[in-house]
């Protein structure tokens, strides 16, 4: 994600990110799986809400953006829009959202006209 | 020199040289036409005399594509929409794609017809929604182009648009995507604003 104020058109210098994390298959930490048989056994009963909407981190939707994308779409708080937009730049990715397929479908399809990357998973 | 957004009584403004406004219009234009491929095709695809509807449907989900575009930049605009289900993912962008591309290019020719406007530029919130958007889509394809994949790479587009080097294409390039950076950081924020802090009403 990209954090910038800087006055066009004479560029100041930015400073220097510490991560990148887009296409980085290391931050999709799966579950091995016997671990991931385990605890959709578990938890089979229960699951009312067993689809989750992640969303990726890029390096060029500006941090000030997805934090409008989240609380405009969503619904959130300034803060809860926040904190999912620093999670997102920080471990790479954040799940903004849980339900039903069809309504992380919707979702993933809204966060894509935005322009942002993300994908529907089985919460597993 | 362009002026950055921000609300008046009015609606949303910024100010555009007569040149930075055209080149602007015209980038957004030229991702629209990108999307065309990827857009559903009025008519050819509508129900033929005496079909069954079902079997057009079928027709027309037949027809749509299940393969990401091979142009990086599309395919960064209409994206997989799962990382461990190839088969979903297939079927998403068959029922979505079209759709999709089309909300996309709308987006785009709305902004660039706002700029083609007498100055100065004054936006609806619909008109600032799709600009906000519009934009986005651009710098998305900008950066693939100049190869942008991580946020280190970020930092070195900003540097190659600060030796602003005319006859240096990607010099070039990275200075616009810097331009239409601060652009969009300027016309979030005002967006942002508008918004209940505490939260409000999903739109979802």
């Amino acid at each position: 994600m990209s954090a910038t104020t800087r006055p066009a058109p004479a560029p100041a210098a930015r400073p220097p990110s510490s991560r990148g994390v887009l296409g980085a298959s290391a931050v999709v930490a799966t579950a091995a799986p016997a671990e991931a048989e385990e605890v959709v056994a578990a938890e089979a009963p229960s699951t009312e809400r067993p689809w989750v909407t992640i969303v990726w981190n890029d390096p060029v939707n500006l941090m000030s953006y997805v934090t409008y994308v989240f609380q405009s779409y969503f619904g959130y708080s300034r803060a809860k829009a926040e904190r999912l937009m620093r999670d997102v730049h920080d471990e790479g990715r954040a799940v903004v959202s849980s339900g039903s397929l069809e309504e992380m479908e919707r979702d993933v399809e809204a966060m894509h006209g935005f322009g942002l990357w993300a994908t529907f998973s089985h919460d597993s | 020199m362009a002026r950055r957004f921000r609300r008046t009584r009015k609606g949303i403004t910024a100010g555009f040289e007569p040149q930075e406004a055209e080149l602007v219009a015209g980038l957004l234009e030229d991702v629209a036409r990108l999307l065309d491929g990827a857009a559903g095709e009025t008519g050819a695809e509508a129900a033929r005399d005496g079909e069954d509807p079902l079997d057009a449907l079928a027709r027309q989900l037949d027809a749509a594509p299940a393969d990401a575009p091979e142009d990086p930049a599309l395919a960064r605009l209409l994206p997989a929409a799962s990382r461990d289900d190839d088969e979903a993912a297939a079927e998403f962008r068959r029922f979505t794609q079209e759709g999709l591309a089309d909300r996309k290019r709308a987006a785009l020719l709305t902004t660039a017809a706002t700029l083609r406007r007498p100055a100065p530029l004054l936006l609806t919130d619909d008109e600032a929604r799709a600009w906000v958007t519009a934009l986005t889509d651009l710098r998305l394809v900008l950066a693939q182009r100049l190869g942008l994949e991580t946020d280190d790479d970020a930092a070195l587009v900003a540097l190659r648009a600060a030796e602003a080097d005319e006859d240096d294409p990607t010099s070039w390039t990275a200075s616009i995507y810097d331009f239409l950076t601060w652009l969009q950081e300027g016309l979030a924020e005002v967006l942002l604003r508008d918004l209940p802090a505490a939260g409000g009403p999903p739109r979802r």
